[in-house]
């Protein structure tokens, strides 16, 4: 790896005020950031104004970045800390404008990338997803996230305990109480079908 | 048919440290327990399901946004000497630039001022009516520059003022992060607007400095074929 493909040096470029250096270092992790906001927030939307927010945040500390920590980890640690305030302000704009109770997973709106009405060949990998996002939407944040860490990011039990400020123990029951929960709710689309 | 230790054991099954011992011992009881085998077989099942998620393209999105100055001229070397300065204090790019300008185009000295541009000086009157004009016309450009930048630190004042008062009240983590944004927004546009100044003042300096030295061509070949 040539040094000015490095993370380091991108980041170390960027604030020093190269907006090239910037740009390099958004794209190499934008797909990422943004398939998780699919997944967490259930619609392209959400997703992007999530993304915007984390690379937001991403900028602002940047120069809080300590070398010792990996970048990526560093950053998905940011792209969580964002996901759960928007699921917060979310829900708080929610309560004021509806008085009724909801349901936690209810947040975000199942709505796919893809209108129901779209020619069927069309769909392809994209009717996948949407059965994922099916599934997910229906899971309270907690529990979304948990999936999200464990399945998607690949993390351990220990460093989900870490982000979630939660004992590693409650990770684990919270991980298979979601995978439970998922199992049902694929079971209960293949008795419909 | 239920089993009391499904739960139990899965959820241990799905840890990331389990000891050997530990799964021959989940091992052992799924070979002979249906529903727990059975049960393990479906959430492997969702779990690989997930995994089946196909990455989708990011949509078209402006990854600067906003957080860098403008570049219309990403070349220009006065455009490196300011994106370079984003995190020196506005004071210090200040002086730097008052320092720049004063050491580029005008050098001055006992008798009043010069403009530096090579052997080519010539002190002839209608130079140094020229001189004189660029003399006011930069001192003015100079003081509007200072004025605006003066502006903008008072009011940054006002506000560091509102906002620490604000902050005694009620300290959050947040209000840290907005006061951070808040005062690096306004460092970049502090840095904007002087480098806007700088390019317009170096690119009229430029432009007289040209014409003033044809004069002086003028004046030469005048002198010479006299
Ligand atoms: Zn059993």
């Amino acid at each position: 790896m040539s040094p000015i493909e490095d993370d380091d040096a991108l980041i170390a470029a960027a604030l020093n005020g190269s907006a090239f250096a910037w740009e390099k270092l958004v794209k190499r992790f934008e797909g990422r950031v943004y398939n998780l906001g699919l997944r967490l927030t259930g619609n392209p939307t959400d997703a992007m104004d999530l993304m915007q927010e984390v690379f937001i945040g991403v900028y602002r500390n940047l120069h809080r970045f300590r070398g010792d920590a990996k970048f990526s980890s560093w950053l998905f640690r940011i792209a969580h800390n964002k996901a759960v305030d928007m699921n917060r302000r979310k829900r708080l704009l929610m309560s004021k404008s509806k008085s009724a109770t909801l349901e936690e997973g209810d947040v975000f709106e199942t709505i796919p990338g893809v209108p129901r009405d779209e020619p069927e060949n069309r769909l392809g990998e994209v009717q996948l997803n949407r059965q994922i996002l099916g599934m997910l939407t229906r899971l309270p944040m907690d529990q979304r996230l948990v999936v999200e860490l464990k399945v998607f990011q690949s993390l351990t039990f220990d460093e989900i305990a870490v982000m979630q400020e939660i004992s590693e123990n409650t990770a684990k029951t919270r991980f298979y109480t979601a995978l439970k929960k998922l199992k049902d709710i694929a079971e209960e689309h293949h008795v419909l079908s | 048919m239920s089993c009391p230790k499904t739960d139990h054991l899965l959820q241990e099954y799905f840890a990331d440290d389990l000891a050997p011992f530990a799964r021959e011992e989940i091992e052992k009881h799924l070979a002979t327990c249906a529903h727990c085998s059975e049960e393990l077989g479906a959430l492997m099942q969702t779990q690989s399901s997930l995994r089946q998620w196909q990455e989708q393209r990011v949509p078209h999105w402006d990854r600067r946004m906003n957080l860098f100055p403008a570049e219309g001229k990403p070349q220009s070397v006065i455009a490196r000497f300011f994106s370079g300065l984003q995190w020196v204090p506005t004071a210090a790019s200040f002086a730097m630039l008052a320092i720049l300008l004063l050491n580029v185009s005008v050098v001055s000295g006992d008798q009043g001022f010069s403009i530096a541009f090579g052997a080519a000086a010539k002190n002839s009157l209608n130079l140094q009516a020229e001189l004189a004009a660029l003399q006011s016309q930069q001192q003015s450009e100079m003081q509007a520059l200072i004025a605006r930048v003066e502006d903008r630190l008072d009011s940054n004042n006002v506000r560091l003022l509102q906002a620490v008062m604000e902050q005694t009240q009620q300290t959050t983590s947040e209000n840290f992060e907005q006061m951070y944004s808040y005062f690096e927004q306004q460092r970049l546009l502090d840095l904007q607007d002087m480098r806007v100044g700088y390019e317009q003042l170096v690119n009229s300096d430029y432009e007289t400095i040209r014409s003033l030295q044809q004069l002086a061509n003028f004046v030469s070949y005048e002198g010479s074929s006299r």
